[in-house]
């Protein structure tokens, strides 16, 4: 029979390494995935691929494409593009978030962030508001089309 | 923003009534004390204080409208708990609500008088009031009621200062309550300050003033509560040889003066932003600065929220389970590390606002720490279980044994949502809820229940409560907060956002199984509140004792 003491120091221990191996690979993870993590970038230096200016405002997400094309609450970008969104608010804090492309990004009023991620199947994704914004905050919604 | 003339006549009407609130506590406070004056010299005393000392303070307190005015802790606690029970079921009835307004994936389908707005007040008022009135006033009236015979204190003279915190706190969730804000619990700005219907809603302002009303009732409160325990406690009880439920309460309100000045601060800015806005403004480039204000206090209040049920927590096991706490030294450290390691945790609310790596991985990493001292905790628990002959299965120990199974689910759920990807997909979603929920059902509404189960004989005079109906309550909750809150975690896993009045039709499922399990809760509530009423309406037979009274033994260094 070990000591109370003993027992203890193994318990906190093995705690401590299990979270250990946690922080380890959650280091590792955002430093593969670092162009996915919403980045405060104003003036805007690390965009690549196709930049599409994102604009929040009550209650609806207006996408501004590279041509110039503006479009609501409906995103179109094409198969394994590297897309970067510059994710902007004119109005109150919203949060942009693509479930299915596992990305998310405040909107702030004042301040770009920006956040990539590149689509590698074709098909009809959602996106929402996440931040709470207002009366109709559940009608910022849409959907992302991913085309071939 | 609303004009000078509106927000200076308003402002005005409300200071009138600050000062009538403050004329009623001083007419109330003289008027007790001439009485008190009075009563002492007929029984031949000369000092009131020491009449006091020995008709009035350190006597067991039972319901009655006199705890509304007297000032002794038990009093005081009485009070502060019954009041935050009365909140928690207004804010739950507004948590019901939400959720029948979310029959539907459109709204006002089914209840047309729940619209978006109602929606979004019902959102503001359920979290406001459940955590500052039902959460810490819960906690703040269970140390207050049991302190004085854990500490056995030699003096209960700063029952003033508290009564005053007491009636600011009460006076300022009436006026939040009246304020219609909904600007939701995190008060963000700008919306905060769109004094509209579609924004903040039209009274937000007055919403906030009654946010600094409560946080200057609870920092006041706090203060008293640290000045108790730390000097009027008997000086025979060393603080190493406190009990584990005094130290709970001493680092809760340790915390509460640490991180209740950021949001004051906060909140006073931006009430001068409906002046002029100048603090958090898109062209001042710093709307950001107010979130981190605001986290700053709001990742403590969430450990402000079970630290204390902890304390509960571990008084009571050892009462059912007839043996001392594993380990004396790792509950307290356990206690300690939690509340120093929580204010270090609060960017991780914020990880996809733009804060930059480098401070993401701060905040993961810290917030990993912070899972330690909760595995201690729970390990203590376990082991005290592990080294106990029998179990004794009554339905506070039920309470308590379903609050440690739910911590440990709402826990594993919080961590996870730690790693970066992961909380780029359920960040903002009823992942989110559910993790919350988890935790305080089952431990801040699971334990309080369980405290007043076993409190029910001494605050009513002898009266006991119906078993059967408590164990019907106890089972309805532990099955309807499960169901809801696991319906939630799955829903949000798949992207389901919360705080939203309508959804996507593909999550109606998750949002009906939560709703049913909504309602169960609502019906296990009201079970207790028939319970106590019909209980409170018989003869008292058994005595006015009750076992959370004492410490069960103060454990020495090896018990």
């Amino acid at each position: 029979m070990m000591s109370k003491g003993k027992i203890e120091t193994v318990f906190m221990a093995m705690v401590i390494v299990v979270l250990a191996v946690f922080a380890v690979a959650n280091y590792a993870a955002i430093m593969q995935t670092k162009g996915s993590i919403a980045q405060d970038a104003s003036p805007v230096t690390n965009a690549s691929g196709e930049v599409i200016h994102v604009i929040g405002h009550q209650w609806a997400w207006t996408f501004i494409y590279p041509n110039g094309t503006q479009a609501e609450n409906n995103l179109v970008v094409t198969v394994n593009t590297r897309i970067t969104l510059i994710v902007n608010s004119s109005d109150v804090i919203h949060d942009l978030y693509i479930p299915q492309m596992d990305i998310q990004s405040y909107a702030v009023p004042g301040q770009n962030n920006t956040v990539s991620f590149t689509p590698t199947s074709t098909g009809q994704f959602f996106f929402e508001c996440v931040e709470y914004c207002g009366e109709f905050h559940y009608e910022m919604r849409g959907y992302l089309t991913v085309i071939s | 923003m609303a004009d000078y003339s509106t927000l200076m006549l308003t402002s005005g009407v409300i200071l009138s009534l600050i000062g009538i609130v403050a004329f009623a506590i001083y007419y109330i406070i003289a008027d007790r004390k001439a009485k008190l004056a009075e009563m002492a010299r007929e029984r031949g005393y000369q000092s009131t204080a020491q009449f006091y000392r020995d008709f009035v303070a350190n006597k067991k307190r039972r319901i009655s409208w006199n705890i509304m005015v007297d000032n002794d802790a038990r009093s005081l606690g009485l009070r502060y708990l019954l009041t935050s029970i009365l909140f928690f079921f207004i804010a739950g009835t507004f948590g019901l609500g939400m959720r029948l307004s979310l029959t539907y994936n459109v709204p006002q389908t089914f209840f047309t008088f729940l619209t978006p707005d109602a929606y979004n007040i019902l959102l503001t008022e359920h979290a406001t009031l459940m955590i500052y009135m039902w959460a810490v006033g819960a906690a703040v009236g269970l140390g207050y009621y049991l302190l004085p015979s854990h500490l056995n204190l030699t003096r209960d003279g700063r029952g003033g200062y508290s009564s005053i915190a007491y009636w600011i706190w009460l006076f300022g969730a009436i006026i939040f309550l009246l304020s219609r804000s909904s600007f939701r619990w995190y008060l963000y700005p700008p919306l905060s300050l769109q004094l509209s219907q579609n924004g903040g809603g039209l009274f937000a302002w007055m919403g906030i003033l009654g946010m600094i009303f409560i946080f200057i009732g609870l920092l006041i409160v706090a203060i008293v509560i640290v000045q108790i325990i730390l000097f009027d406690r008997s000086k025979d009880i060393k603080l190493g040889k406190m009990s584990l439920f005094s130290w709970s309460i001493l680092d809760t309100a340790l915390m509460m003066i640490v991180s209740i000045p950021p949001i004051l601060v906060g909140l006073t800015m931006l009430m001068y932003d409906y002046y002029a806005p100048i603090f958090f403004t898109a062209s001042a480039h710093n709307v950001l600065l107010f979130l981190i204000l605001f986290w700053w206090w709001g990742h403590p209040i969430v450990y402000i929220a079970v630290i204390p049920y902890f304390g509960i927590i571990y008084e009571i096991i050892p009462r059912f389970t007839g043996t001392s706490i594993y380990s004396y030294r790792s509950g307290v450290l356990g206690l300690g590390l939690l509340t120093i390691l929580s204010m270090t945790v609060f960017g991780h609310h914020l990880l996809n606002s733009g804060l930059g790596v480098a401070w993401d991985i701060l905040f993961e990493t810290t917030s990993f720490i912070v899972v330690i001292p909760s595995a201690i905790t729970v390990f203590n628990w376990i082991a005290t279980f592990w080294q106990a002959n029998k179990i004794r299965l009554t339905t506070p120990m039920l309470f308590v044994l379903n609050g440690i199974i739910d911590f440990i689910i709402g826990g594993i759920t919080g961590v996870m949502q730690v790693y970066q990807p992961v909380n780029q997909l359920v960040h903002g979603t009823y992942w989110v809820t559910a993790h919350f929920h988890f935790i305080f059902m089952g431990i801040t509404v699971g334990i309080t229940m369980a405290a007043v189960y076993l409190l029910f004989p001494l605050i009513t005079g002898g009266r006991m409560y119906n078993v059967l109906l408590a164990r019907v309550h106890f089972y309805l909750t532990a099955i309807g907060s499960m169901l809801m809150s696991t319906a939630w975690a799955v829903g949000g896993f798949l992207g389901m956002p919360r705080a939203v009045a309508g959804y996507f039709s593909w999550f109606q499922a998750y949002q009906d199984a939560s709703i049913i399990g909504g309602v169960i809760i609502g019906i296990g509530q009201l079970v207790f509140l028939a319970n106590f009423a019909m209980s409170w309406l018989k003869e008292p037979t058994t005595s006015d004792e009750s076992i959370l009274e004492k410490p069960f033994a103060v454990p020495g260094v090896d018990a």
